[in-house]
């Protein structure tokens, strides 16, 4: 091996592993809400209860976390992209409740959710505005 | 405090059960588009809240920096982290006026004037917007905002993947608020 066969192949070999690793992370998907094991696990009252006593507070536990939240269902719609949206019950001392937008692959499962059933919820914590919004949700347990 | 707060807002409720002219969305819709000779980026929010009084053209809107969803999770993470550091300024805010509400010429179109605060930077803008106003209240419009506006820094090695001037797109389809 000649002198400038040994730079040249380290060299490449470097320029190959630094393209493959770029775009690998350029690529990265998005986190896996189905699969992955919450953050945190609370209710839905609690969770509004913490966003209204202290809202940066809760927004430092909360936010981009993969929150799981159990309650009674007050209202499933449909939002103008077919996505579905469930609204949790709120209790009656406070205003504001919590949104959650389901994953548009969750839709099948939806037909036989009621008013009032109790369920788990699964999705991604991004803030709070009127109410406490889940995105990205999936249904954990009827 | 939370009882006075609970009395405050009661307070609210009722008056806008008083007031019948306003009407609210939850699920507004606002998205983004940069383009530049590198890429497009492109990113939609579906969880705007927005509440506009149609008799005094009175609106409001606030969005999560969180809920605006990229194709590409790495574009999501430098959205958030570096440009408009969305966890010391988890919203950005709109409040404003439909300045011709009552008397438009144009029946459909209308000048929205006000306040837009992005990246904790307040700019006065005017919008033009489509309105349809029958049981619900519908807006809808495209605008531009400078990136440089809001004191967004943009690290020079991603200069040219991201358009100085941002094309925003929003659909909001206000019910009456009950």
């Amino acid at each position: 091996m000649s002198k400038k066969e040994k730079i040249i192949f380290p060299a490449l070999l470097a320029i190959t592993l630094i393209i493959f690793f770029g775009l690998k992370e350029y690529n990265k998907p998005h986190v896996n809400v189905v699969k992955a094991t919450p953050d945190i696990i609370t209710n839905s009252e609690e969770i509004i209860n913490e966003f209204q006593d202290n809202e940066g507070f809760a927004n430092k536990k909360y936010l981009d976390q993969i929150v799981q939240v159990s309650g009674h269902i007050s209202k499933i719609e449909a939002s103008e992209n077919n996505d579905i949206i469930i609204t949790f019950l709120n209790n009656k001392t406070s205003f504001g409740t919590v949104i959650c937008h389901l994953s548009s692959s969750e839709n099948k499962e939806l037909i036989n959710l009621k008013e009032g059933q109790n369920i788990v919820v699964k999705g991604i914590c991004t803030g709070y505005l009127m109410d406490v919004i889940l995105v990205r949700c999936n249904l954990v347990k009827i | 405090m939370k009882y006075i707060f609970t009395i405050i807002i009661c307070f609210i409720i009722t008056n806008n059960l008083i007031a019948q002219d306003r009407y609210i969305t939850k699920q507004g819709t606002i998205s983004f588009f940069s383009h530049s000779p590198v890429e497009d980026i492109e990113a939609i929010n579906n969880q705007i809240l927005s509440i506009v009084d149609i008799e005094t053209g009175d609106i409001a809107i606030s969005v999560l920096m969180k809920s605006f969803m990229f194709e590409k999770s790495l574009m999501q993470e430098h959205f958030n982290e570096n440009y408009v550091e969305s966890d010391k300024f988890p919203k950005a805010k709109f409040t404003g006026k439909i300045i011709d509400i009552k008397d438009s010429t144009d029946k459909n179109k209308v000048f929205i004037e006000g306040d837009l605060t992005i990246h904790g930077i307040t700019n006065k803008v005017k919008v033009k917007a489509d309105i349809e106003v029958d049981n619900n209240v519908s807006l809808k419009g495209v605008f531009t905002v400078l990136v440089a506006d809001y004191e967004i820094n943009i690290p020079s090695v991603v200069k040219n993947n991201i358009a100085k001037t941002i094309e925003i797109t929003f659909s909001l389809n206000h019910k009456k608020f009950k």
